[in-house]
């Protein structure tokens, strides 16, 4: 049994990974306009003043929210758990009609989910709650996705052939588990229509918590959908994939398995750090600061499983772009990781805490390990679907500086814009009145508004150069032989 | 032991399962019957500000500004006494938001009136020299959703048992009583009636011809909204 | 030098220059609130232990060799070695979860820190502060002045505009007492603002009696007067001032104690009085601002009085 090649099927992996290039460059030129509009606030107008009403800021930035990070990652993260899932387990989708079809049909219903999510948000119907807008139709059909990604998953590891999980299997079962629960005590709410005897807007409901403890659901939600949607699958993502295209044996499994319970046990508690100095009780506050620091360590303890990985192996960080890209993305995933326990530090949350600090740290754990990680992915797993080899290294190296320098304009700029918003918010003057009015505030932020504009400009750049290889490599490119797929990807010049 | 579970896919997702599951139980439930009780001086929304709030919601103006002033000084300065708890008993959604593009507003009905707020939503530049807000001109043109505000009252008023119609203690010793209507033709003639109040400190012709014809433009509702946050 | 020390230390002092360049800017630096001096240190240590461990991990990446023994099962040909996790990440992390338990069985309950409490501290010092360097601002005009432009900045020139101008009539211009609009819509309307401190009213055109015809005011009347008082008290209007006004507002237009606001000029407790109870005019609506304290309010009055006077 051992060697013989299995013919995985990769029709859904496929249909996922075009909808993670697409939503990828329409949900981050969404996050252009929306850092231009900052800076610029004519960019409102972007399609005349009676299109305001659709293209203003406060309409976008759910659908920027959203389309990254259910479109764009949730996207690449099914698209590899459709390859992932069958390589590591030993098993080919082919070998089960069921599985074939549920496979489909997870793709199909959530698309249809998609298109109604954008126009909802387009028209305004919305929950407010953040990553969290939908109304109950729509959360509805979430749970429905859900369900089929699980039946794939725990039936795909039914019928597997390789007895024991690997890493990236439970992340991925963490990730389905977490979310799945996450999802339904944050949408548990009543639809008025219903309960008032058909008045009003049929989508319409009313969360079933008020206030504090709004809060206090929401930000278990909203922290952990950051830890379960941008973190556990981006980690069992890269824990097959700069493995797989290094040719490198993963350092330690004593590491893997540290950080896997470390990071599982740690990262529900930490949901308190959103709600510093708010309402909710003082002890839980205090614990969700607690708890972000100590998950330096188990976050830590993965990317440096992954670098350690890669020692001795210089030369090829240093001539593949793939692993270059890995790489950058392990650094920014140290880097956010350590930036969040800072920031949940009671006394600097209360500094930046509202600013554009936080939104810093967003985009560079979204921008610098999410992206890159999702970007790598798709550039490993594309030969191998459509045997083909990567249309253009140069392209791709090109793309990656390009990129890394977008990162660092936007950081550096929102972390310097986030200190000096702090700042001025917390001063007096030698009078013992507010040094600052609101908008002295919101004026000096608009050179750095400007620049990370511009960073993000680059990104998306980046994202079309990306796009634009991968059409060429599904198109055209250079047709390989099973041989040449062993680890290193095959790139044209 | 770990090794195991790899190879019991499923012990291994209840392990998985009862790991995650446990910070939530600790953390959550213990405050959850406490943390909902109103604060004295605390009222339900009536029909015109609720419906005004779903207007807020609608234009995700949460994505901008927060509801919640932490115990700064430098906060209670700006923005008046720090949030409670108690406050918030009927906000659902809760509206503290996660970023501060523009200043809290809380307590905003005790320091913006409404023809501030008119001029303001219009055209925020031409009030406040280098704001980057939005001008939301739309407002002032569609009309606001009163039914789904109404249809919420009802909702919250008969799960949550909201104290519509109720005499409720007020700060100053003073009682309040917030009106819901029994049918919804009577709870539209309420809010116009609100409206009414509004409008008249407006200076926009199409929006008080809108009222005085019987409708609700949503800046009314949204100003509405607004000048009852205190 | 190795290349990659070289490119860490770059990376890091660029960092720690912007971050001082931001700070600088906002006057972070030479203050003496200590939240803003732990951001900075939160945002240095940031920088400098990520690239310090990066840099180690790049070095190893250059310098060291794969090896180790490997684990049984390959993935999809992934191997496992079975080394240790490194030594200081093992330390450190389980250092950490006994901190963790520490702090949540005993750390916090015995050291039952509050919010509040610490709001409250917070504060009492700072007003301490500010009652004690100002102790004798109220006689000295500069400085109350000087606290009153800050006041103003703060609060009201969201509305009044920077320029105290009014904004194109959004709200009032301090540097006149009245606008013609202002005055026209008082003899039209009325007015009950609390001026005087107590509900006393101004009665609207039909409590207006012109003294000199013997009849209620005129719209021609009204016309003229209300340029006469929004423009100085210069021009014409002086006789149906004389005849209409002047008994209760003086014949200067300075009021009249308990009887009638001074309209010739702003006078700090008239606007002390606008602070204490709001106004409602042609223009719209101002809220009171009670939340300022005695001596804001006394220097924001002084200010905004001086402004008509320069
Ligand atoms: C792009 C971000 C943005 C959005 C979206 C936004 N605002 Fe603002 N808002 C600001 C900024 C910046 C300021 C401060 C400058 C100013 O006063 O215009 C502000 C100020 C305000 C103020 C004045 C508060 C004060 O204390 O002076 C109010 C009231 C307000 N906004 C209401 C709203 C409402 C209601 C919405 C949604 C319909 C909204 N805003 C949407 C950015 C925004
Ligand atoms: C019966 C006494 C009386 C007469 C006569 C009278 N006033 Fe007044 N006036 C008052 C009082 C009292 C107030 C303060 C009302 C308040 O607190 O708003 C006032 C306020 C005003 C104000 C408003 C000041 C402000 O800052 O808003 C104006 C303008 C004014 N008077 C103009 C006139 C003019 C012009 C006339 C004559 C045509 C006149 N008044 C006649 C009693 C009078
Ligand atoms: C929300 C907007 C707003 C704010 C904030 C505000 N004002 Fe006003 N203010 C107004 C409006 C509108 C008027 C004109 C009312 C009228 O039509 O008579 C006014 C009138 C006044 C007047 C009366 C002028 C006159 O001659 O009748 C004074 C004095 C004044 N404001 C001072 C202040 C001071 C001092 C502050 C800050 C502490 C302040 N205002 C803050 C809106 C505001
Ligand atoms: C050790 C790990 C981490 C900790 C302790 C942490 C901590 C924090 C803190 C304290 C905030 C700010 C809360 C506030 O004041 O508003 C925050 C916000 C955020 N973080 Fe992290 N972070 C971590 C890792 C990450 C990673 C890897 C990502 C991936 C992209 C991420 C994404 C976000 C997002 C999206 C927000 C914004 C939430 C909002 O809308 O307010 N975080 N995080
Ligand atoms: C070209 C790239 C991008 C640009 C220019 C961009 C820009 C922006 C802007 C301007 C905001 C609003 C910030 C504010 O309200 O102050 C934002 C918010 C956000 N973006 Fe992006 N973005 C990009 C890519 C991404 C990606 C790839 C992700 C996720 C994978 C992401 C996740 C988020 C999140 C979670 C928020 C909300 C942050 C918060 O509320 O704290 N963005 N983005
Ligand atoms: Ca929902
Ligand atoms: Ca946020
Ligand atoms: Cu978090």
């Amino acid at each position: 049994m051992e060697n013989r090649p299995l013919e995985y099927d990769y029709t859904v992996a496929k249909l996922f990974m075009y909808n993670a290039i697409f939503v990828g460059v329409a949900g981050m030129l969404a996050g252009v306009i929306l850092a231009w509009q900052m800076a610029f606030p004519q960019f409102n107008y972007i399609l005349g003043v009676n299109f305001a009403e659709y293209t203003n800021f406060g309409r976008l930035r759910a659908i920027h929210t959203d389309s990254v990070i259910y479109g764009f990652v949730l996207s690449a993260v099914w698209s590899s758990w459709y390859y992932i899932g069958q390589r590591v387990l030993k098993v080919s989708m082919a070998e089960s009609k069921l599985l074939m079809f549920v496979g489909k049909a997870h793709f199909w219903i959530y698309m249809a989910a998609s298109v109604i999510i954008v126009i909802g948000l387009q028209l305004g119907i919305t929950s407010s709650k953040e990553y969290s807008e939908f109304e109950w139709p729509i959360d509805a059909g979430i749970v429905i996705v859900w369900v089929l990604w699980g039946i794939s998953i725990f039936g795909l590891i039914g019928i597997r052939r390789e007895k024991s999980l690997y890493i990236s299997i439970w992340y991925f079962i963490a990730t389905f588990l977490a979310v799945a629960m996450l999802h339904i005590f944050n949408n548990a709410e009543i639809p008025t229509y219903f309960a008032s005897g058909g008045i009003g807007a049929w989508y319409h409901s009313v969360s079933m918590y008020a206030g504090t403890n709004d809060a206090l659901v929401q930000w278990w939600f909203g922290h952990n959908a950051v830890a379960f949607v941008l973190t556990t699958p981006i980690i069992a993502m890269i824990y097959y994939f700069l493995p797989k295209e290094s040719g490198q044996a993963v350092y330690s499994y004593k590491l893997s398995l540290l950080a896997f319970w470390g990071l599982m046990f740690v990262y529900l508690w930490a949901g308190g750090h959103h709600l510093l100095f708010s309402t909710v009780p003082d002890w839980m506050q205090t614990m969700g600061s607690v708890f972000s620091v100590v998950l330096i360590l188990p976050s830590w303890g993965s990317a440096v499983n992954m670098l350690l990985t890669m020692r001795g192996e210089w030369q090829q960080v240093a001539t593949s772009p793939l692993i270059k890209f890995m790489v950058m993305a392990s650094t920014f995933y140290m880097f956010s990781t350590l930036e969040g326990p800072i920031q949940a530090i009671k006394s600097v949350n209360a500094l930046a805490h509202f600013t554009d600090w936080i939104i810093g740290h967003v985009h560079d754990g979204a921008l610098g390990w999410v992206g890159f990680m999702v970007i790598a992915a798709i550039f490993h797993m594309a030969p191998r679907i459509f045997k083909r080899e990567i249309y253009s290294r140069s392209l791709m190296s090109t793309q990656f500086w390009i990129q890394t320098l977008g990162v660092i304009l936007y950081f550096t700029s929102m972390w310097i814009a986030g200190i000096t918003q702090g700042m001025m918010w917390r001063a007096h003057d030698e009078y013992g009145n507010l040094a600052y009015s609101f908008i002295d505030t919101v004026v000096v932020l608009h050179p750095y508004f400007t620049i990370r504009a511009v960073g993000g400009t680059l990104y998306l750049v980046g994202m079309f150069m990306f796009a634009y290889n991968m059409y060429k490599t599904m198109t055209s490119s250079r047709v390989i032989e099973e041989s040449e797929l062993q680890n290193a990807t095959p790139m044209g010049a | 032991m770990f090794h195991w579970l790899e190879k019991n896919p499923f012990f291994f997702a209840v392990a998985v399962f009862v790991v995650i599951a446990f910070a939530g139980l600790v953390e959550i439930l213990p405050n959850f019957a406490q943390a909902s009780r109103p604060v004295v001086g605390a009222k339900p929304y009536s029909t015109l500000e609720l419906t005004g709030r779903l207007v807020y919601i609608k234009n995700n103006c949460n994505g901008c500004h927060s509801q919640l002033i932490r115990p700064f000084k430098s906060e209670t300065d700006r923005y008046g006494h720090y949030s409670l708890s108690g406050e918030y008993a009927y906000d659902r959604p809760f509206l503290w938001g996660s970023k501060r593009t523009g200043p809290d507003l809380m307590r905003v009905g005790n320091y913006r009136t409404t023809d501030w707020h008119e001029n303001h939503m219009k055209d925020p530049a031409a009030v406040v020299p280098g704001s980057i807000m939005p001008a939301y001109t739309w407002l002032y043109k569609n009309i606001a959703d009163v039914d789904t505000a109404y249809a919420e009252q009802l909702t919250v008023q008969k799960f949550f048992a909201v104290p519509y119609n109720k005499e409720l203690p007020m700060a100053d010793g003073s009682k309040v009583t917030v009106a819901l209507a029994d049918t919804l033709e009577g709870a539209r003639a309420s809010a116009l009636e609100e409206a009414k109040v509004v409008a008249a400190d407006m200076k926009d012709q199409s929006v008080k011809d809108a009222v005085a014809a019987g409708n609700v433009p949503e800046i009314v509702a949204l100003i509405a909204y607004l000048n009852r946050l205190k | 030098m190795n290349k990659t020390v070289l490119a860490a230390i770059i990376v890091t002092i660029s960092m720690l220059g912007f971050t001082y360049i931001a700070v600088g800017s906002a006057g972070g630096m030479g203050g003496e609130d200590w939240v803003n001096k732990l951001a900075v240190l939160g945002a240095v240590v940031l920088v400098l232990v990520t690239t310090f461990v990066v840099t180690k991990y790049v070095r190893q990446m250059q310098n060291d060799t794969a090896g180790g023994k490997l684990a049984d099962e390959s993935w999809d040909g992934i191997g496992e070695y079975k080394n240790e996790p490194p030594f200081g990440w093992a330390v450190v992390y389980f250092g950490m979860v006994i901190w963790a338990i520490w702090y949540f069985l005993a750390g916090y309950p015995l050291n039952s820190y509050s919010q509040i409490g610490e709001y409250n501290e917070d504060t009492a010092v700072l007003d301490k502060k500010f009652e004690a360097e100002f102790a004798g601002i109220l006689s000295n005009p500069e400085k109350l002045n000087e606290m009153g432009e800050s006041v103003y900045n703060a609060n009201c020139a969201a509305c009044h505009g920077l320029q105290a101008d009014g904004m194109d009539g959004k709200a009032a211009d301090l540097h006149v007492r009245l606008s013609l609009q202002s005055v026209k819509h008082v003899l039209m309307n009325g007015s009950n603002s609390n001026l005087l401190g107590t509900s006393m009213p101004m009665p609207d055109r039909n409590g207006l009696l012109n003294t000199n015809s013997n009849a209620l005011i005129t719209d021609a009347e009204i016309d003229t007067v209300s340029k006469y008082v929004a423009g100085g008290f210069k021009g014409e209007g002086a006789d149906v001032f004389a005849g209409t006004c002047a008994a209760c507002h003086g014949a200067d237009g300075k009021g009249m104690e308990m009887v009638a606001p001074n309209i010739a000029e702003m006078s700090p407790s008239m606007v002390e009085m606008v602070l204490n109870h709001g106004k409602k005019g042609a223009m719209g609506a101002m809220p009171a601002f009670t939340n300022l304290t005695e001596v804001q309010r006394k220097a924001v009055a002084a200010y905004v009085a001086s402004l008509s006077q320069k």
